[in-house]
């Protein structure tokens, strides 16, 4: 992960080809650098001042470089400790307050640089009284929580896509749909592979069309074999799921080769019906009445899942979260560990779980539509790697590469 | 200047230093008085430094400080055996009537060892002995720009040991000892170099004292002469061999105190020129 600071040089740095040998010292380290502001002095002598913001591959080649540069007069821009306020209402922000990126991120404190605990894009920062620092949604702000004002002490460490032979290397251009997905989608299988191996959870994200194309199943031998770990998705998805499993319908068209039944349009809501009966999705596995699907492999292997509702659904189905604000706390509380996540034929899911995702997490987002991939990135989420195809043929690969 | 009256290798703080060689402190007096009057010859006025006992160093004047017109900026030494000469040199200075300004605490500058004056800047060697934040501050309190050189050889941990300005024109020269940046810098700066060779330049030829036309040299190859009186300068050789025991030449030994570049008071005017930068 590339790290950045900002050096300032001072004095006569440009005849004496200082500046010219600090640039030249910082790409001969192999770090990269961007110059912040120059000020070039008019008289005999005024000095002349130069920012310079470096990024270098690593923590220790940035150290190394910034005592190089040190030598030449180069030196790290002074930071000041994090500002704090302390919030005067629940819920509601000091004014000024910080707003935080997925990236991540460090505050200065007592002099020393802090990892920020779980970077979420969007939220404040709030210093714990053990002094740890954590990214906090404005409604989880309470009274008197002391919050990061202004940029002073807070750095962001920008994010390389990963080196080596990765997906991402492979995939050097945007999403596109002129790729060839066969070698695509074994690289992603490696990747989780190794994810895995690691010890990170893989977590799906799901649309209703997972189901409607007919790759339930897929998703299903997925969870099954542990591939799986957590999963986010929606009313409608977990709903067709079960239909599928129960009547063999998904949205009341038969999922085999059968003519549409009559009345099939009611088979969701016959379902939803059944399983609020029957007190949520795990007691109507309980009860025998889901004895397949994704849901079903959740229950049975002890898969988390959270379902987050939405104002058009049908039910809802009883384990559906209602208040979307409770949905997106109850998502966070899963992200522990995640270090793949795949967004499987979902839009409004996959943004929502974008917004709660640190950018470290590796994202692949696989849609028919180009469209939902570029959303995903205009809304902060640049670590998603978008696969333009059919989310049927993407996970039958995928299982195929994960040799299940 | 200061006499020798303490002087000694006492401790190690560059190659040429080495506690067993011992110096013979009559000769050495001697050799200092040769200087004294070599320079007084040559039309030089010496004003004198007390010297202090256990202040081996004191001798050499060239780290007091860096001095431009009334102006004293006092030197803030790397190595804790140079540090205490530094009240001694304040003193001298502050009794004869100069304005003394500080450089910010911890950054390292030895004074007109590692700060020449040419052509209207200061030439200031670092990364041995002084440090390349000193320049900046530097520039602010002597009112003249200051241009930054690398010491890349141990041996020639001062700028003094590599650069002697002869004239407004002429310099000797010693581009080994810097990097590239630095040669680039001096090539720009001086119109007519005398190169020296890597043993003229450890012969300690640029550590000269100038005083009008005279070159005062702890030795002079017959290359580096002949150039010399070529340009017209009368080359006179005095023996300091105690003193180069210790890593120090003539100039070393000295201290000028009749560096006027920029213009006095205030600072100098807007010009425009390539000096401003």
């Amino acid at each position: 992960m590339t790290v950045s600071e900002v050096v300032q040089v001072d004095g006569h740095i440009i005849d004496s080809l200082i500046l010219a040998k600090v640039l030249d010292v910082i790409v001969d380290a192999g770090a990269d650098y961007r110059m912040v502001d120059v000020h070039i002095g008019r008289t005999n002598v005024d000095s002349s001042h130069a920012r310079i913001e470096i990024t270098a591959p690593d923590g220790e080649a940035l150290a190394a470089l910034l005592a190089e540069l040190q030598i030449h007069g180069a030196n790290a821009v002074a930071q000041g400790d994090a500002v704090t306020v302390a919030a005067d209402m629940d819920g509601v922000l000091p004014e000024g307050f910080y707003s935080t990126t997925n990236l991540p991120t460090q505050v200065r404190m007592g002099g020393h640089w802090v990892d920020v605990d779980n970077p979420e894009m969007d939220c404040a920062l709030v210093v714990r009284p053990d002094g740890r620092v954590r990214t906090v949604p404005m409604h989880r702000v309470y009274s008197g929580d002391p919050v990061v004002v202004g940029r002073t002490g807070v750095r962001v460490q920008p994010l390389e896509r990963p080196r080596g032979a990765n997906p991402f290397e492979f995939m050097s251009s945007e999403v596109s749909s002129e790729k060839p997905k066969e070698q695509l989608v074994a690289r992603v299988a490696e990747r989780m592979k190794g994810a895995k191996a690691g010890g990170g959870k893989v977590l799906a994200v799901c649309g209703p069309a997972v189901i409607h194309t007919g790759a339930g199943p897929a998703v299903a031998d997925l969870v099954r074999a542990g591939v799986i770990d957590v999963l986010f998705a929606g009313n409608g998805f977990a709903t067709h799921d079960i239909e599928s499993n129960v009547l063999g319908t998904s949205l009341g068209v038969p999922l085999g080769d059968d003519l549409p039944p009559e009345g099939g349009h009611a088979n969701h809501l016959r379902v939803i019906n059944e399983v609020r009966r029957r007190g949520s999705i795990a007691g109507a596995v309980a009860d025998g009445y889901i004895t397949g699907g994704v849901m079903y492999e959740c229950v049975k292997h002890d898969v988390p899942f959270v379902l987050g509702g939405s104002v058009r659904d049908d039910g809802p189905l009883p384990d559906v979260y209602t208040d979307v604000v409770e949905a997106a706390d109850a998502m966070r509380a899963e992200l522990q560990g995640v270090a793949v996540a795949l967004m499987l034929a979902s839009t409004l899911h996959a943004i929502a779980t974008g917004n709660v995702l640190p950018a470290g997490v590796e994202t692949y987002c696989v849609d028919i539509n180009q469209a939902v991939v570029t959303k995903l990135a205009d809304r902060g989420s640049h670590q998603a790697l978008g696969i333009v195809t059919d989310v049927g043929l993407f996970l039958h690969t995928l299982i195929h590469h994960l040799v299940l | 200047m200061c006499p020798p009256e303490h002087f000694g290798v006492l401790y190690e703080i560059n190659p040429w230093m080495n506690r067993e060689v011992a110096v013979d402190l009559d000769l050495a007096r001697s050799q200092w008085g040769d200087l004294v009057a070599t320079l007084t010859e040559a039309g030089a006025g010496v004003e004198l430094l007390e010297p202090q006992p256990g202040l081996p160093d004191l001798v050499f004047t060239a780290n007091a400080g860096t001095v431009n017109r009334r102006r004293y900026v006092p030197s803030r030494f790397r190595h804790p055996q140079r540090q205490p000469e530094v009240d001694y040199d304040v003193a001298w200075f502050e009794a004869n009537g100069y304005h003394v300004s500080w450089l910010p605490e911890g950054v390292r500058h030895e004074g007109a060892g590692d700060a020449l004056p040419f052509r209207g800047v200061f030439l200031a060697g670092y990364r041995s002995r002084s440090d390349a934040a000193a320049h900046g501050p530097l520039s602010t309190l002597l009112g003249v720009p200051v241009r930054p050189i690398e010491l890349v050889d141990p041996r020639l941990y001062h700028l003094d040991l590599t650069f002697c300005p002869l004239d407004d024109r002429r310099a000797m020269v010693a581009p080994h000892a810097w990097d590239s940046y630095g040669r680039k810098v001096v090539e720009t700066l001086v119109p007519e170099p005398l190169y020296l060779e890597a043993e003229e330049m450890l012969g300690f030829c640029a550590n000269s004292v100038v005083v009008g036309s005279t070159v005062v040299m702890a030795q002079c190859p017959r290359r580096v002469g002949r150039l010399l009186e070529g340009w017209g300068f009368d080359v006179a050789v005095v023996d300091v061999s105690e003193f180069l025991k210790a890593g120090g030449g003539c100039r070393c030994l000295t201290l000028a105190l009749d560096v006027a570049i920029g213009v006095p008071g205030e600072p100098p005017p807007s010009t425009g020129t390539s000096a401003a930068r």
